[in-house]
């Protein structure tokens, strides 16, 4: 893959759009200085979250030697998973159970798991082994977590101009986006597996 | 109601037009946008005929729609984009589909504005009833998909 579809990928997996409900959500009481700094820290802490699983994915799947194959089936089912969850949303999502508790948030829920959850994490882990340049990973990440950092800056504005449907809308056409990627890595797995078996 | 058509004929002609683009930079082969259309258009058809108020219906907000739910994903859906896209693929002249795409939202338009007349002409349950058939119909149709994208991948190896 190339760092053109890695950074999509991990960009659709953040879904800096279907987050900015629920950042604005947990931060309205606060006044729009404050808000960008809170938003600032928690993606911050989200993108040190995603390096070191980068790191920690190169490690552990080199120790358990795990094939590209199984590594190809496991992400495109992973990403699968999370565009039908993006598609048809479900009443137990930690969205959906959004705990209004006094005080600021800190790492939870914003950074951890709303920006950083574990299938972005997870997915990190296994693309960091597939590559075989260092470099190519830490590159989509920094550039699809800016990408989100920008969005979610903005989210006010973007809201107003497109309206809480139409943020519904456009995370809906994330969705369909994912799961063909999902289908594509998983079928480029079936595709290995064919060949290695001849 | 015309104006949400209007919008969803704008997102198919997008689609029409830059669906190819879309594709090739994200390395993306036609089986598998056969394969996601025919996926999504199944859970849409399972949802069409074990018809239940889940908390899809739950959640939809009373103010007036726009966009959603009305002309994406209920008219331009997922399934709409995927089969354009992939006739889009297929062939190579572009005005036809463009044609098509225009012919049937006129239908699909006539239908939704006449759509009170319709409801007072078949009832309640004949829509209901419709809607199952329907669900039926659109179920055969993506589980074709799936299986002609499953002949596609097979053919390439």
């Amino acid at each position: 893959m190339d760092l053109f579809s890695l950074t999509i990928i991990l960009f659709l997996i953040m879904d800096p759009i279907g987050n900015i409900s629920s950042f604005l959500k947990l931060l309205h009481e606060l006044p729009q200085r404050q808000r960008n700094k809170i938003i600032l820290r928690e993606m911050t802490i989200a993108l040190i979250a995603m390096i070191i699983f980068n790191f920690i994915g190169e490690a552990i799947f080199n120790v358990l030697k795990i094939s590209e194959i199984t590594l190809r089936l496991t992400s495109g089912v992973i990403l699968f998973l999370v565009g039908i969850k993006i598609l048809f949303p479900a009443i137990d999502s930690p969205r959906a159970n959004l705990s209004l508790e006094e005080g600021e948030p800190f790492v939870t829920p914003l950074a951890i798991p709303l920006v950083a959850g574990p299938s972005l994490l997870g997915i990190i882990m296994l693309f960091s082994h597939l590559e075989t340049n260092y470099f190519i990973v830490p590159a989509a990440i920094v550039i699809a977590w800016t990408l989100s950092l920008m969005i979610l800056l903005s989210g006010k504005h973007l809201q107003r101009i497109l309206t809480d449907n139409g943020l519904k809308a456009a995370e809906r056409l994330m969705g369909m986006v994912l799961i063909l990627i999902a289908i594509q890595t998983t079928f480029d797995g079936l595709h290995h597996f064919i060949l290695s078996c001849r | 109601m015309f104006r949400e058509s209007v919008i969803s004929l704008l997102i198919a002609l997008f689609f029409l037009f830059f669906g190819e683009m879309f594709l090739n930079a994200l390395h993306i082969s036609r089986y598998s946008l056969v394969l996601t259309g025919g996926i999504v258009l199944f859970l849409l058809a399972l949802k069409m005929i074990f018809h239940s108020s889940g908390p899809a219906e739950a959640d939809q907000t009373k103010q007036e729609p726009f966009i959603v739910p009305i002309a994406t994903p209920m008219i331009s859906g997922a399934g709409l984009m995927t089969v354009i896209m992939v006739n889009a693929a297929a062939e190579h002249n572009n005005i036809k589909i463009f044609f098509a795409i225009l012919i049937a939202w006129i239908g699909v338009t006539g239908v939704l504005v006449t759509s009170p007349y319709i409801q007072k002409l078949i009832g309640r349950n004949g829509m209901a009833a419709l809607e199952q058939i329907m669900g039926m119909i659109l179920g055969l149709i993506s589980m074709n998909m799936i299986v002609d994208a499953l002949r596609l991948f097979v053919q390439t190896q």
